[in-house]
């Protein structure tokens, strides 16, 4: 089975009607070609990035600054439909266990050496050594490289969704040179096949990239999206500047400093709006506020004492104060408009029933233990949410406190300690944008966030979860996706307190850019 | 005074020793380790230990202890967990820019809380007193990442007239560097240039009540030299003690004031080293900044004895 370029088919992309339809649309548009060309494009970034070795890290500020200048085989598009992007020709076995990829001609590495399938091969037996965040190879037996232009993976079993797994960008198995691919975690030289290639990093300063004269656009689209489809480097260079302190950020977009500003605080929104040369542009569903209980430690052990917690909540007070009024409600663990989304068990979220809670406790036979609510403070949005939940638990007669720590230990502490904690607080970003069996990954044996004992988790969940990842059909698929999330709620394996959204900031010079989960700089130009 | 300054840095050897044992245990007794930030929330078991042993943190703690001293001894300080660079190096990269920039921000302490605090005493009980007393309250009440981020407010976007951030090297550019370092130097130098007025002003105070200045003066002795000569010499001891201090102020606070500002200089390095535990980071910049502060104390010690010839040392000739 051959399959075509663009978007993959319904079968193995599972997602709306239309994805397909939409792609072939799309196909028929003229191509981008960039309206003006030159300038040194500089983008503040929130966070600082330590390395440019895209296998070994999981960090947005590293994905920001190198798909710009790495590529995949397959990648995502703006709905996160799985889009050829290295690859030219995907096809499947018939008895759906053999994927053959064949290369696009003309591709070449910024150290102009042409991409072949060795470069492909030595990619991922360096992604399986030193890769994070493998799941999407769990179900590969092994792969191969018969001739220069052609890659096969063999899987043990058939798993309809592994395109959709392997696109996953979460730690992208991006395509670098074999002698690149050989050398240690966190040692390669950043040399891609995108459109921009890698011209210095200073730690904690920046990172600059110029414009790859060799590139050769993917046409699979006739324009980006996502991070697929045609490519185009249109400025000069870009500069990456790490502008950590937001303060400090958004002063630098005023004056002109920086062309865009990742990550607005809502404090400073109103005022930016009003600043003459700036122009706020805002992605509605940029994350999930979410937090999970500790199913190991009492009085979380209790289903009827988790159950009371959530009937406790009022999503619209936690919301409010966790961004600022920048929110919107959502009863389920993916975004509104995704190929998943569902809100099967929205009867368990945003009950603000403290009078049930008081029954579940009594039925639990609560006897005021405390609950932990463990935080920190450098994400506001964490923070606010534990301070007004633990008043709202509080009031329905729960004997909620904080605990309080830096970022770093209260993340190692809820991945390594089944005690002296009871709910953590976090937010999902890309693990919810890439569809239904990513954004429940962390539910799932052998992830288990929610520190079930002796690490195994639900059995009906984890039934459900292989559902979705195995079922032939989309609707299939979905139906798994909704019957998972209902027991996520039901047993409160995790609590999605609703939508964040993320607002960035651009000169009015800048055009063409678009807000997405990572920043993008091709097919941005100034005008003229 | 060669002797005593050689026995001075033997001793040093041990307390570097000793501080990086101590940072290690530290860092170690606290949860979370440079697998867990780089894998994040979503990493399973199974890829936190893959990235434990990418980065050697398998490994039993009293061998990566003895790992840390063999190459020390060597002049190795490991290389960076997350950076994938030697430490030494990432040090040595980064140790100029914040040492310019303290430098820079020691001699606006030394200007301005030297002549604040001496034209106050001079001027007793005067309204010039009060509002060096004022001023230097104000130094010491107000926060350096406040004081940073008005100073953008102001300076950059409603004047226009210094850059909100970055860094140039002094090499490159010598202006561009003074617009860039101004301000982060101005943010450190505000609450030390405050304890530096009112030490100065009442070491000032003190010495002008001294007999021999009367003496002087009744000698007719102008006030200049008076001043000049014979009080500020008596005043500099103190002064250079706090001076040490302050030094070792200055380089702590740069771990905030860089990251407002975006200066890759060791503060910056460090507190990001900290909040990603990368530990041989924390480790060398830590036994950089403690042989940095040892250094700068037997220094300290030794301009003492040649301020004051009274003052006799162990050792000293």
């Amino acid at each position: 089975m051959l399959l075509p370029t663009g978007k993959l088919p319904l079968s193995l992309a599972a997602f709306t009607a239309c994805a397909l339809l939409c792609g072939t649309s799309a196909l028929a548009q003229d191509a981008f070609n960039c309206p003006a060309t030159g300038g040194d494009l500089i983008v503040g970034m929130e966070a600082s990035m330590s390395s440019l070795d895209q296998h070994t890290n999981t960090s947005s500020a590293t994905r920001n600054v190198a798909m710009n200048i790495f590529e995949t085989l397959v990648i995502r598009d703006e709905e996160m439909n799985p889009v050829a992007d290295l690859a030219d020709t995907i096809s499947v076995s018939d008895d759906g266990l053999t994927y053959t990829f064949t290369l696009r001609e003309g591709v070449s590495f910024h150290n102009g050496k042409p991409l072949t399938s060795a470069d492909v091969l030595a990619s991922f037996d360096r992604y399986r050594d030193v890769g994070i965040n493998r799941a999407s190879l769990d179900v590969v037996e092994g792969w191969e490289a018969p001739d220069d232009m052609t890659f096969v993976i063999t899987l043990v079993r058939v798993q309809p969704t592994f395109l959709e797994s392997l696109s996953s960008y979460t730690v992208p198995i991006v395509i670098m040179p074999a002698e690149e691919a050989a050398k240690p975690a966190g040692q390669i030289d950043p040399i891609g096949t995108g459109p921009f290639e890698f011209v210095e990093f200073v730690p904690d300063s920046h990172v600059r990239l110029a414009r790859y004269d060799g590139y050769v656009p993917n046409e699979t689209l006739p324009e980006l999206s996502g991070f697929a489809g045609r490519k185009q480097a249109c400025v000069d260079t870009v500069t990456f500047r790490m502008l950590t302190e937001p303060g400090a950020r958004m002063a630098a977009l005023e004056t002109g400093e920086i062309h865009i500003a990742e990550n607005v605080p809502t404090v400073s929104q109103e005022r930016l709006a009003n600043t003459e040369g700036v122009e706020l542009l805002r992605l509605q569903n940029f994350a999930l506020n979410i937090g999970y209980p500790n199913w190991s430690a009492p009085p979380t052990d209790n289903r009827l004492v988790r159950q009371a917690m959530l009937a406790a909540l009022d999503m619209e007070e936690i919301m409010e104060a966790a961004t600022d009024g920048a929110y919107e409600l959502n009863a389920s663990f993916q975004f509104p408009g995704q190929g998943y989304y569902s809100t099967a068990g929205e009867e368990f979220y945003n009950q603000a029933d403290p009078d049930r809670a008081r029954e579940l406790l009594a039925e639990a036979g609560y006897n005021n233990e405390p609950i932990v609510l463990l935080t920190n403070q450098q994400f506001p949005s964490m923070y606010n949410s534990a301070l007004v939940m633990a008043a709202q638990l509080q009031a329905a007669g729960m004997n909620a406190e904080l605990r309080v720590l830096d970022w770093p230990t209260a993340l190692a502490t809820s991945e390594q300690e089944t005690q002296g904690w009871n709910f953590f607080y976090t937010f999902w970003a890309t693990v919810t944008a890439q569809g239904g069996p990513t954004s429940l990954r962390n539910l799932a044996d052998p992830n288990n966030v929610y520190k079930p004992v002796d690490n195994v988790g639900d059995p009906d969940f984890n039934a459900a979860f292989d559902a979705i990842e195995a079922g032939e059909t989309i609707e299939e698929r979905r139906e798994a996706f909704a019957r998972a999330q209902e027991i996520a709620f039901e047993e409160v394996m995790a609590i999605p307190f609703g939508i964040m959204s993320n607002a960035q900031g651009i000169r009015t010079e800048v055009e063409g850019f678009v807000p997405f989960y990572n920043t993008r700089v091709s097919n941005v130009w100034f005008a003229q | 005074m060669i002797g005593y300054t050689i026995s001075r840095l033997l001793q040093a050897i041990p307390i570097l020793l000793i501080v990086s044992l101590i940072a290690f245990g530290i860092i170690h007794l606290i949860p979370g380790d440079a697998a867990t930030v780089i894998g994040g929330p979503s990493a399973t078991p199974a890829d936190l230990a893959r990235i434990r042993e990418n980065l050697g943190l398998d490994q039993p703690l009293h061998i990566q202890i003895l790992t840390f001293y063999a190459n020390l001894f060597q002049g190795d300080l490991g290389r960076s967990l997350l950076l994938g660079i030697p430490v030494t190096e990432a040090v040595l990269a980064r140790s100029p820019i914040t040492i310019g920039i303290a430098i820079y921000s020691l001699v606006l302490t030394i200007v301005f809380g030297l002549a604040t605090g001496i034209i106050a005493a001079l001027n007793h009980n005067r309204w010039i007193d009060q509002a060096a007393t004022v001023f230097a309250l104000i130094g010491v009440s107000l926060p350096n990442f406040w004081l940073a981020l008005v100073m953008i407010v102001l300076f950059s976007v409603h004047l226009g007239w210094l850059p909100t951030g970055g860094y140039v090297p002094f090499t490159q550019n010598p202006i561009g560097w003074f617009r860039t370092a101004t301000m982060p130097a101005v943010a450190l130098a505000l609450l030390q240039a405050g304890l530096l007025t009112r030490i100065t002003r009442s070491t000032m105070l003190e010495v002008l009540s001294q007999d021999y200045i009367r003496t002087a003066r009744a000698k007719g002795i102008s006030e200049w030299r008076v001043v000049g000569r014979h009080a500020l010499a008596n005043v500099m001891m103190p002064v250079v003690t706090v001076l040490g201090l302050i030094l070792s102020v200055l380089l702590s606070g740069s771990i905030v004031i860089e990251t407002i500002f975006g200066i890759p200089g060791i503060g910056a390095l460090l507190g990001n080293a900290i909040a990603s535990r990368d530990y041989p980071m924390i480790q060398g910049g830590l036994f950089f900044i403690t042989a940095a502060l040892l250094l700068l104390n037997i220094v300290v010690d030794v301009l003492y004895t040649s301020l004051d010839p009274r003052i006799r040392v162990t050792g000293g000739k």
